[in-house]
């Protein structure tokens, strides 16, 4: 088992998600990015799905982007529908990078003209427009402040990362899953999900490339950290990329690089990519939704249950 | 008599009067005015026919055009205002050689984007080499990420392909555009040649064309090999995008041709990742898939999520090699001008060839010596969105101004990588004959290519459009503003008769209309069946009523009238100030007329009737031809020329009598000559149970309640149901109301009645398709028997009694009951073996709350 391997944080998560329907749905079919990642440093130690009601078998797949996809269908009329995604992940530390020694940001643009490296070439899959992140001239002004010429790549990024955290301000009522980058950069206000749409806007906005990261936060921080913003449902980061580093995340919305409290489900160009549930169905009258996250730290010695 | 002042044909050449424009290449005349050697024979045949019979022939085939609904419906309008298919009576003739060429390059561009498809759908070495800038497929909006490595048969993505293919001003060909989701036109150019071989059977025969027919068998037996390990009972499908396509026609006459089942998305679903049609019978696996449906538009949930083309999870289906779709999704990517570009370099990589056949010039941006040199002729170029894929956006810079000109290189120069450039596409002209003259109209082909083993087949003739007005082409849609020709390949030896149909003598087995009826089908035509029936019995009250308005022959008036009227207000979807109206001022003649023509309501006979166009539009091509002209005689007579107060009461009687009139002949048509299938027993279902709860309704309305003009009443429910005759002849002048709801509510032999129709469906309801040999009755049948001994245990007399509070409360009960058995009869119905189809919603729209 894993459970012996020496991480520097293992969590458990519950990630609930119930809908309602005043009318009975007659069939519906999901798509999920429910089951965390395996990267570099995170591993996904267990992951269960839990689907109410259910027809037929949960199918898995492996996305574009390599990202774990369940497919599933109900054809039972139903007025309720419930999605419980149980997992456990270990994490191990983020390495220091220090700002001042990481390329001048032109010189990462250089080495995306040239795909043929094989890192290169997964990077240039995220330096295009996508459905949620269309670049504006307006997002490329917004991003310019921040470059200025010869400024080192992570010293920049940090520096949008900061500003947006400061210039705009976090509310839930003020945008929701359609709401266009536009209105964000209008009201300068709007939840996690918009704030990582825009930095990977203005990252793009320059030719660098910028991935969506759909994740979670830790619930209740360790004593003496203060609570992180967006713990209660799922979250959203960004990851940029430079050669020989290779991918880094940036949390515009907590103005931090994610370490050991932030859990990588999915990641793709934008939200459209990785929403963690997809459905379609016929049916249904008015409709309503609840979702509840919970992560846990395991403490040590009650691991492994 | 005209006739003997017409002159006799002369034997000049019906070809000496045609002026080729200047400095422009002529398919028939060269430049020094001289016809081309493969043209010789064709116009010495044509003359040999002579103008006159030509214009006769013509005519004919015109009429052949529009009775077999060759249609286009240019701007895919809802309300299905189609134009009718243009086309000219001359062909365009092909010299063999030239075609042999031509095909040549075309089978390598086929082969060459099939090979890109496996690439970009793949290991993606053309972005990886260089070759191709990363934007035009990971910035691609029509790069379906969802498709890649999704893998598929013999790495066939691309069953046909069309191509635009213009000459150039040197006599050589360019390819203009690519089509490599859907490609349209295949099924005109054959209809094309039908109406033309049919014109000039025998210089059809002389010329030695080059048949058609071969390329359909190639599609065919490419699709055939998909379906190769094929489970029993699997089929393969036409998925159309249905009715509100433009080009529906081209659907529903490929899949007959081809012998494929027409289906839309609805009738489609996945269960267990297979694909399944909706029948009434159950459900049919689908393994193979011809699409006419744009690539994001096919899975609801994969894809474009606004979109219900295909079934959601179809895309999974396709994961997991259960269903495979031709062409592949996420072809459509190569339809974007800008590829066109690249594919000298692409070819050489790829297929280790030249490119045979060029593209027209086109530069991308993006490269410093393509910019450079699109600055430098901007105004002899065409500018366009580098990723668009249509004509949106497309610049003449010849007709801007310096300051437009300038602006836009501005605009280029700041992201180059935006745009690309095409040279300016003039075609050559080709003689199009109209009114007994031939004039000059410009030409493109649209070419065809099947799959055929690891090649292609290109089909030997194509679909010519031809444009009187513009000489220039800029690869966007063939259809709009154009006409079209057919094209001849002459052969250089005997034609081989190649045919899809079965040669003469082989033995088919009969068979008869089965269950596998699309559910969707049998629903729609259910609904043609109220719907007509609905239109009867507004249009017959109305009649009644306006009868009472104009006549002066009953000096007391018509006391009955304002039940009558309030018989019909009752129908409309809000009827609360016509009848306060009613109540306050009686029947005036604007509510009258309201009534038919109100648009706002869809009780009036106008919305009744737009809603069974509506309905006849959508089921069209299971309706015969003779049906389908009288709903559009309907709709042609009742809908233009009838704005509201311009009518005069005087009017409306014989236009009632005329929709009338042509309902009956519907009705007649369907009785006579539809096949005793399914489809015409869910539109019988639909007739007799929307006639059944009108005259529940009418007498609901008018009877139950004890009335001083009783008399008046009852002579009027007899006329509205038609049955005044049978009532005289049975009763003389005796009219009481036991004996008329006898007549109305009971007597099965009346065609009118309540219990003729009850009758009927109960035949119906026997035959409905069942699943299994359930030995329990359906619950349809129980309703049924309930239903009918209600009715046969009544008695009209009985009926008629008013209980202590003047109210006939027996047969308010009576009538009720039956109205609701009858709604949850039709309801049953649906359920059982309808679609539950209806908007597809998405969960992400979903929000906390």
């Amino acid at each position: 088992m894993h459970t012996s391997q020496a991480f520097a944080a293992r969590y458990e998560i519950v990630h609930a998600t119930t809908y309602f329907y005043t009318e009975p749905v007659a069939l519906c079919h999901n798509e999920v990015h429910l089951m965390p990642r395996t990267t570099a440093r995170q591993s996904c130690l267990a992951h269960s799905l839990e689907v109410a009601p259910t027809n037929g078998e949960i199918d898995e797949a492996t996305d574009y982007f390599g990202n774990r996809v369940s497919f599933f269908r109900v054809s039972e009329p139903h007025v309720e529908f419930s999605v419980t995604a149980r997992g456990r992940v270990g994490l191990s530390s983020a390495r220091a990078i220090e700002p001042k020694a990481t390329p001048p940001w032109e010189q990462v643009l250089e080495s995306l003209r040239a795909p043929g490296e094989p890192a290169a070439f997964e990077a240039v899959q995220f330096v295009y427009d996508s459905p949620l992140v269309v670049v504006d001239e307006e997002l490329a002004a917004y991003a310019a402040s921040s470059f200025p010429c010869g400024r080192p790549w992570l010293e920049a990024i940090l520096d949008l990362t900061r500003r947006i955290h400061r210039e705009f301000v976090y509310d839930p009522a003020a945008t929701n899953v359609s709401t266009p980058l536009s209105t964000v950069m209008e009201l300068r206000r709007g939840v996690c999900q918009d704030f990582a749409h825009l930095q990977i806007g203005c990252l793009r906005s320059l030719g660098l490339a910028a991935r969506y990261v759909s994740g979670y936060l830790l619930t209740s921080p360790p004593p003496g950290q203060p609570r992180l913003i967006g713990a209660d449902a799922s979250h959203a980061w960004l990851s940029a990329w430079c050669p020989g580093l290779g991918w880094v995340d940036f949390d515009p919305t907590n103005d931090v690089m994610p370490n050991l409290e932030h859990i990588t489900v999915a990641w793709g160009r934008d939200y459209d990519d990785v929403c963690p549930i997809k459905g379609v169905f016929v049916g249904g009258g008015e409709h309503s939704m609840r979702v509840s996250v919970d992560v846990q730290l395991i403490e040590n010695g009650k691991a492994g249950h | 008599m005209t006739d003997i002042a017409t002159p006799k044909p002369t034997r000049a050449s019906l070809f000496q009067g045609y002026r080729p424009l200047p400095g422009v290449y002529d398919e028939m005349f060269a430049s020094d005015g001289t016809l081309r050697p493969h043209w010789k024979e064709f116009t010495h045949l044509v003359d040999a026919v002579g103008s006159l019979e030509l214009g006769r022939r013509w005519e004919q085939a015109g009429r052949i055009i529009q009775e077999n609904g060759v249609t286009y419906n240019a701007h895919g309008d809802p309300e299905g205002r189609e134009r009718r298919w243009e086309l000219d009576a001359l062909p365009l003739v092909m010299r063999a050689d030239e075609w042999s060429r031509l095909s040549d390059g075309l089978v390598q561009r086929a082969r060459l984007l099939n090979a890109v498809l496996a690439d970009i759908y793949g290991p993606q070495h053309l972005v990886r080499e260089g070759l191709l800038n990363g934007q035009f497929v990971f910035g691609h909006p029509g790069f379906l990420r969802a498709c890649h490595g999704l893998g598929v048969p013999r790495g066939c993505y691309l069953h046909w392909s069309a191509a635009h293919l213009a000459r150039s001003p040197e006599g050589s060909w360019w390819v203009v555009a690519d089509r490599t989701q859907t490609p349209v036109g295949a099924g005109y150019a054959l209809e094309n040649r039908i109406v033309i071989s049919r014109m000039l059977p025998h210089v059809f025969h002389h010329c030695r064309v080059q048949r058609l027919a071969g390329f359909f068998i190639s599609l065919r037996e490419t699709l055939g090999a998909l379906a190769a390990d094929r489970r029993d009972g699997s089929r393969t499908v036409l998925l159309s995008p249905g009715p509100t396509s433009p080009t529906y026609f081209e659907d529903s006459y490929l899949s007959r041709y081809l012998g494929y089942t027409l289906v839309e998305g609805e009738d489609l679903t996945v269960r267990d990742n297979r694909a399944y049609l909706k029948t009434l019978g159950g459900l049919i696996n689908v393994d193979v898939i011809l699409r006419r449906v744009r690539d994001r538009h096919c899975d609801p949930l994969e894809l474009d999520g606004s979109a219900s083309g295909g079934p959601a999870c179809l895309v999974h289906a396709g994961r997991r090699g259960n269903v495979h779709l031709a062409n592949a999704l996420g072809s459509g990517i190569l339809e974007t001008p800008a590829f066109m570009a690249f594919l000298p370099a692409i070819c050489r990589r790829l297929l280790g060839q030249e490119l045979l056949l060029p593209s027209v010039p086109t530069w991308w941006c993006g490269e410093l010596s393509s910019l450079t040199y699109v600055l430098a002729h901007l105004e002899e170029l065409v500018v366009r969105p580098a990723l668009g894929d249509r004509a949106t956006n497309l610049v003449h810079c010849a007709s801007l101004t310096a300051a437009e000109r300038a602006e836009l290189a501005a605009r280029i120069k700041a992201r180059p990588e935006q745009f690309i450039a095409q040279e300016v596409v003039v075609r050559s002209t080709a003689p199009v004959w109209s009114d007994g003259a031939l004039r000059p109209g410009h030409v493109g082909l649209r070419t065809f290519a099947a799959a055929a083993g690891n090649s292609y087949r290109v089909m030997p003739g194509a679909l010519a459009h031809v444009s009187t007005s513009s000489p220039e082409m800029s690869g966007e849609s063939m259809f709009v503003g154009h006409g079209s020709k057919d094209v001849w390949v002459l052969s250089e030896g005997p034609v081989a008769p190649v045919t899809l149909l079965q040669p003469p003598g082989t033995q088919v087995a009969p068979r008869r209309s089965g269950h596998d009826l699309p559910s969707r089908v049998a629903d729609n035509l259910f609904w043609l069946g109220r719907h007509v029936e609905r239109a009867e019995a507004a249009s017959r009250l109305l009649r009644s009523v306006f009868a009472r308005l104009i006549s002066e022959s009953s000096p007391g008036g018509s006391p009955e009238l304002p039940l009558l009227v309030r018989a019909l207000v009752s129908h409309w979807s809000n009827p609360a100030d016509a009848l306060a109206t009613l109540d306050e001022s009686g029947v005036s003649e604007s509510l009258a007329l309201d009534c038919l023509f109100d648009q706002s309501q869809n009780g009036s006979l106008q919305g009744i009737l737009a809603a069974l166009s509506r309905a006849a539009f959508i089921v069209r091509d299971r309706i015969s031809l003779d049906s389908w002209r009288i709903l559009n005689r309907i709709d042609d007579e009742f809908h233009p020329g009838y704005p509201l107060g311009v009518v005069s009461l005087s009017d409306v009687l014989p236009i009632l009598n005329q929709v009338i009139l042509n309902l009956s002949a519907f009705s007649g048509v369907a009785t006579e000559n539809m096949t005793r299938g399914p489809g015409w027993q869910f539109l019988d279902l639909g007739r007799r149970i929307e006639r059944s709860l009108a005259i529940i309704d009418l007498l609901h309305g008018t009877v139950i309640e004890a009335s001083l003009h009783e008399h008046n009443v009852l002579d009027a429910l007899l006329e509205i149901a038609d049955s005044s005759m049978t009532y005289r002849n049975r009763y003389a002048t005796n009219l009481q109301a036991g004996p008329v709801l006898d007549l109305l509510l009971i007597d099965e032999t009346n065609p009118q009645s309540i219990g003729f129709q009850l009758a009927a469906l109960s035949h119906h309801v026997e035959h409905m398709p069942r699943q299994q040999s359930d030995p329990l009755l359906s619950a349809e049948q129980r309703l049924m028997i309930s239903l009918l001994s209600s009715l046969r245990l009544a008695e009209g007399n009985a009926l008629a009694e008013f209980d202590d509070g003047g109210v006939r409360s027996s047969l308010d009960k009576l009538l009720s009951q039956l109205a609701g058995q009858l709604r949850e009869l039709a309801r049953g119905i649906s359920h059982k073996y309808l679609v539950h189809a209806g908007p597809v919603h998405q969960m992400a729209d979903i929000l906390p709350g």
